[in-house]
């Protein structure tokens, strides 16, 4: 049992992380807390299960137009709405929320609830792994979500684009001095955190099925995630999945499954008493410093 | 004179259509039937297009007969979202006051979601005294307030199952597998809320423990849980041979593709929504074979051709809709209902709230389900002879992707087969 119980925990963590890291990119380069994350992941999913199953498009194809979708209503959402708003948090919060409410409504409201909305897993098989199955989907998810953290970072650090990201994210003042384009950057941030939103519901949604509620659940996941790791700390969303990812499966196996959906809210509680910023956050680390 | 003439046959045409127009709203006059129900989730989904498919067949023969005068139904629907994950009752209940408040209906059907919110929203429903069918929540807490305090609560009426009667068909499954194979070491996997609680404590008590079984755990799992394998893992390694699942929400979905993945060696066999309609085949990739699921109502889902009415209901959903009816919980007592309520309604010759109540309690009507017959709880009476009783049923997936009724005897279309895998010990 505690050998399968680690595995399952290590693809728990690997499950969060691919939740919460296009959310995590997004606020730590732009300082936009974006709510309509579910929603991306959610309509993404939507899409491509609308292009396979109504308009009859190969799986691959519908894959990339529904990221480079994405993408593109990341873009959108940034320059005719956030950028109006930027700077001020409430506004930012209360506008992506909207956006993010009014889009998962929708799906609601257009009747898209069943059983049928779900996607294809890649390959129908399991493994064996130390004496526990394990299906392919599951594994999958756990070595994607390593190459797209290491592909962020090797990205971050070796680009041009990556390094504007990360000036921005340092001192945005500074980068502008640079002649840094913040304006773009911030577009450039909600962009790929939709798009990596796109790539999460790829691999996460066929493990279970395509609903509205999904949307908010994701965006709770990923927002517990980020709070406890600190808001724009990728060490941090990789340690707090590593936590929490951990402690719901122990917590299932061990103690009770009643028990699982308080863990993650017990996490927050817990940081945010002792360290309000989060593990790695810096917000608030002067105020907590004095 | 010319001018006279003008004012005269301008009031003769103002009067005339005044006439018409009272003439036609009388004849118009609608009967509200308010929905309010979690229409954002399969089973509330389809029950309302069910209230609606029964409306537009009796709106197509003239409406309702009330006191010598046509009166068509229309429906109002109202998603209290009271089935979603954190939204609190007293949330949902804003809806439910809403769509009474702002549309007056003259009944609801279908009704909250969840029986938190059923058991709550009976006050209100006491407060502006309109009746209500309900089709989905199932907790008996309903009809214990209701022989509690009768004058207060008679307005609440159920025509879905309830969890004792769910208990009665789970028991009779469970007795045939352990009766055909042997098998008495079971799995209660369930969802923590107030029906599915209800129901493992009720299949435990008055079956599992007077037959003998061994029950090697019984889980609760929070509404959302998307992740069953550390369950699963403890079912493989306690030798369970039986998972007796008990869940209406979508997420559920996972727990038969991880049963499927992880290999798990055991028969599945209780509720789970996911499983029930004739599309799961495809959701799953053909994946459930053997596999064992409870429709609570029949004719929700599936119908049986031993029981004619319940394939004419089946049959004229898919027609209406262009797909069958997947949710195995719902929509046939929805669609019942809305008869129930017309028939209720031409015997009081009112709409009268007070006069409908007294009428549902004398229904006896054959219907989709099976003889519709309240008892004093104002629950619908569920058996295993659609002739006397409504009934439930139990299907089995088999290996050509179709489902065959195992349970109860009076409409099985074959007996349980053993899965692939799996031995039986006798």
């Amino acid at each position: 049992m505690l050998v399968g119980t680690t595995i399952y925990a290590l693809i728990n963590t690997a499950i969060l992380a691919l939740m919460a890291i296009g959310f995590n990119l997004t606020f730590g380069i732009s300082g936009v807390a974006n709510f309509a994350y579910g929603a991306f992941y959610v309509f993404a999913a939507y899409g491509i299960w609308g292009m396979v199953n109504l308009l009859h498009i190969p799986y691959l194809i519908a894959v990339l137009v529904a990221v480079l979708a994405n993408v593109l209503l990341g873009a959108l959402v940034y320059r005719f709405v956030l950028l109006r708003v930027r700077g001020q948090a409430l506004s930012e919060v209360i506008a992506t929320f909207g956006i993010g409410l009014a889009m998962l409504e929708m799906f609601s409201y257009f009747g898209w609830v069943g059983f049928e909305y779900t996607l294809p897993v890649f390959l129908d098989r399991s493994f064996i792994i130390a004496g526990t199955y394990v299906d392919f989907q599951r594994l999958a998810i756990l070595g994607f979500s390593v190459v797209l953290i290491a592909g962020l970072w090797w990205f971050t650090h070796h680009t041009a684009t990556g390094l504007a990201f990360r000036g921005i994210a340092q001192d945005e003042r500074t980068a502008l001095t640079f002649g840094i384009d913040s304006d773009w950057i911030a577009t450039l941030s909600v962009s790929f955190g939709a798009g990596v939103a796109a790539l999460a519901a790829l691999f996460i949604i066929p493990l279970g099925s395509i609903s509205p509620g999904e949307g908010y659940d994701v965006l709770i996941k990923a927002l517990a995630v980020c709070i406890i790791g600190g808001l724009g700390s990728t060490g941090g969303v990789i340690a707090a999945s590593f936590i929490v990812g951990f402690a719901e499966r122990f917590t299932d196996t061990y103690i009770g499954s009643h028990w699982t959906m308080i863990v993650s809210l017990v996490a927050i509680l817990l940081v945010l008493t002792i360290k309000p910023s989060g593990l790695f956050g810096k917000q608030k680390e002067l105020e907590e410093r004095i | 004179m010319i001018r006279k003439l003008g004012m005269v046959l301008a009031l003769t045409v103002m009067v005339s259509m005044g006439m018409f127009s009272v003439q036609s709203a009388i004849a118009a006059d609608p009967i509200v039937i308010g929905v309010p129900t979690s229409t954002g989730f399969l089973e509330g989904k389809e029950a309302l297009k069910a209230v609606n498919l029964a409306v537009d067949e009796i709106n197509a023969t003239g409406g309702v007969n009330v006191g010598g005068t046509k009166r068509p139904f229309i429906v109002e629907s109202a998603d209290i979202r009271d089935a979603a994950p954190g939204v609190p009752v007293p949330e949902a209940l804003l809806g439910l006051e809403k769509i009474i408040l702002s549309k007056k209906p003259a009944a609801l059907i279908v009704g909250p979601f969840r029986s938190e919110a059923l058991m709550a929203g009976m006050d209100i429903i006491a407060k502006y005294k309109v009746p209500l069918l309900g089709t989905i929540a199932m907790s008996p807490g309903s009809e214990a307030k209701i022989k509690k305090d009768p004058e207060k609560y008679k307005y609440v009426f159920r025509t879905c199952l309830n969890a004792v009667h769910l208990v009665k068909y789970l028991a009779g499954t469970m007795a045939l597998i352990n009766k055909e194979f042997g098998f008495n070491k079971v799995y209660v996997m369930h969802q923590d809320v107030a029906w599915a609680r209800a129901t493992a404590g009720y299949v435990k008590k008055m079956y599992f423990d007077k037959a003998g079984w061994d029950i090697l755990e019984v889980e609760a799992f929070p509404t959302g849980t998307s992740d069953f394998s550390s369950s699963l893992m403890k079912a493989r390694a306690k030798g369970a041979q039986v998972i007796m699942p008990i869940f209406d929400m979508p997420q559920s979905g996972t727990l038969v593709k991880q049963w499927n993945a992880m290999k798990v060696p055991a028969i599945l066999a209780g509720f789970i929504s996911p499983l029930a309609g004739s599309e799961a085949w495809n959701t799953f990739d053909g994946k459930i074979v053997g596999a064992m699921n409870t429709i609570f109502e029949l004719g929700s889902a599936m119908p049986s051709d031993m029981h004619a009415p319940s394939r004419v209901f089946y049959d004229a959903y898919k027609k209406a809709y262009g797909k069958e009816i997947q949710a195995g919980h719902g929509p046939a007592p929805a669609y019942e209902s809305v008869y129930i309520l017309k028939e209720a309604i031409e015997r009081a010759k009112s709409i009268d709230p007070d006069a409908i109540v007294a009428e549902l309690e004398k229904t006896d009507r054959m219907g989709v389900m099976g003889r519709v017959k309240f008892d004093e709880g104002h629950q619908a009476i569920y058996g295993f002879d659609p002739k006397e009783t409504c009934v439930s049923t139990v299907f089995q997936w088999t290996e050509d992707g179709k489902r065959t009724i195992v349970f109860p005897a009076s409409i099985a279309e074959g007996k349980i087969q053993l899965p692939a895998g799996l031995k039986a010990v006798k």
